[in-house]
């Protein structure tokens, strides 16, 4: 390797080669800083969905055509107060005249029974009428305060699609459906992500999978299939995709977190 | 797979694969013997041309031919370049003329083969070295892309499994990968440029040894 007349260099050579090799090295590992060219990450979480939750879709139809609701919500409530006045104020009818019936039976009997029915019958009716009147103003307030009420909800929801958490909160306080509804939305979103759809065909078949999932977002067992699509590559796919969605989406309560621990699942590959 | 926020030197050499790292070793003794190659032919070279300048001030200051030789053969160091040729003819010459009743280009022939060995052996060590430096110079980049195609391939490999691939999940491993052909690169780009400056050095050394020889020839022909 190394010629006899070179014997005397070689050491001072070997040492000015591991010192090039040293200072390569180090301007490599400090000049180029390699970890500056990486600013921070930002790593911001996206769920995309296929299909707004249940209960958002509604309500905006309502706020453009406010009056609809009302002009239909009239008519509903009117004959269930009335029948409930109506028998108490004509049980006392019948009873006078009995009574009357019982004791004379001579005509000025008679047309003083007329002349009490017919002041009783104009009471009974204003009565009747004031009741309906007031029937009619509590219909309408309670009309506005459901209407306040749902307008609140709108706005909480807005809020929620806004921003999730601290209205998610709020709203789970009681356990809504349509909290349910929506994080059932969600988690079928998810799963629809995952699953491989080439293998259920171009139909869309109906599949009903009982999961239960932990208030971690897990799954506590392994899916069950109830109702199969008749494709056993596309159940299996679809059980697949739903063991790669964990963690779930949960919503922030823990008593709607306890829903889900027997969720029903009907689910469409190719969307609803 | 992680994201690679840590994209130093160290976590790349680290985390490439192990075809990857051999390759990148393979490639860090060659540099290291190239380089160590280059130092012991700029030293040799440098004194190889020191030395010849030496001699020829020696030899043309018209000074006594044999005690120049002399002075060469007891030296303790064995004379090197144009000193060691010098000797080979001189040796040869006298001992030809010793002998006597021999023809003038009998002795000039014998001494020019003397003279002509020596010099294929100084030509010789000179030359030592250069087609290993030449070697690295062509093939190691070579050998770095070879390691830098492994690894990116292992990174879309891995990119398969995956069903939203992102550039961050394949970046590490090609940032990883192409380090072994920056140091192929490394290796190769002085190799290269010290293979060329040595060889025309070599070149230079060796014409002056040739117009030397015969020069010297014609001296010894005339003391004839």
């Amino acid at each position: 390797m190394i010629r006899k007349h070179e014997s005397d260099v070689s050491w001072k050579a070997g040492l000015l080669a591991f010192a090039v090799h040293g200072v390569l090295f180090v301007a490599m590992v400090l000049s180029i800083n390699w970890k500056a060219a990486h600013p921070p990450m930002n790593i911001t979480e996206v769920e995309l969905w296929e299909q707004l939750p249940n209960k958002s879709v509604p309500k905006p139809v309502e706020i453009k055509e406010p009056p609809k609701p009302i002009v239909q919500e009239v008519p509903k409530p009117e004959p269930k107060p009335e029948p409930k006045p109506e028998p108490v104020q004509e049980k006392p009818e019948p009873q006078p005249p009995k009574v009357d019936i019982e004791l004379e039976q001579k005509k000025k009997a008679a047309e003083q029974k007329k002349l009490l029915e017919e002041k009783k019958e104009e009471k009974k009716k204003a009565e009747i009428e004031k009741l309906k009147k007031e029937m009619r103003e509590e219909e309408l307030r309670q009309e506005k305060t459901a209407e306040q009420a749902e307008q609140k909800k709108l706005k909480d929801l807005q809020a929620l699609m806004r921003d999730d958490k601290p209205s998610a909160a709020q709203q789970a306080s009681s356990v809504s459906p349509s909290v349910i509804g929506e994080y059932t939305e969600k988690i079928k979103a998810k799963i629809r992500g995952n699953v491989n759809k080439t293998l259920c065909g171009d139909g869309n078949p109906e599949l009903r999978f009982d999961i239960g999932v932990l208030p971690t977002g897990e799954l506590s067992g392994t899916p069950k299939l109830v109702k199969s699509s008749g494709n056993a590559t596309c159940d299996e796919a679809v059980e697949r995709a739903i063991i790669a969605s964990e963690p779930f989406p949960l919503p922030e309560d823990t008593a709607a977190k306890a829903q889900f621990r027997n969720l029903k699942l009907k689910f469409k590959p190719n969307g609803e | 797979m992680n994201v690679a926020n840590d994209m130093s030197f160290f976590s790349l050499v680290s985390g490439a694969s192990l075809p990857v790292q051999i390759v990148m070793i393979i490639l860090l003794i060659t540099s290291l013997f190239s380089w160590w190659y280059i130092f012991i032919k700029v030293f040799t070279i440098k004194n190889a041309s020191k030395d010849a300048e030496q001699f020829e001030a020696s030899f043309w200051s018209g000074g006594d031919l044999n005690k120049l030789y002399d002075g060469l053969s007891t030296g303790r160091r064995k004379s090197q370049g144009m000193a060691s040729i010098f000797e080979a003819g001189f040796k040869e010459f006298v001992r030809h003329k010793q002998q006597g009743r021999m023809e003038v280009s009998d002795v000039m022939e014998g001494t020019r083969r003397a003279m002509r060995a020596a010099y294929n052996r100084e030509l010789d060590n000179l030359d030592a070295h250069l087609p290993f430096l030449a070697s690295v110079g062509s093939v190691s980049p070579y050998i770095g892309l070879f390691g830098t195609v492994w690894g990116i391939m292992n990174a879309f490999r891995g990119l398969s499994n995956v069903a939203q691939a992102t550039l961050s999940q394949v970046a590490p491993g090609i940032a990883e990968a192409l380090v072994a052909t920056a140091i192929g690169l490394f290796a190769a780009i002085p190799a290269v440029i010290a293979y060329n400056r040595f060889a025309s050095s070599v070149d230079r050394l060796s014409v002056r040894y040739e117009s030397f020889m015969e020069e010297f020839t014609n001296i010894l022909q005339r003391r004839i």
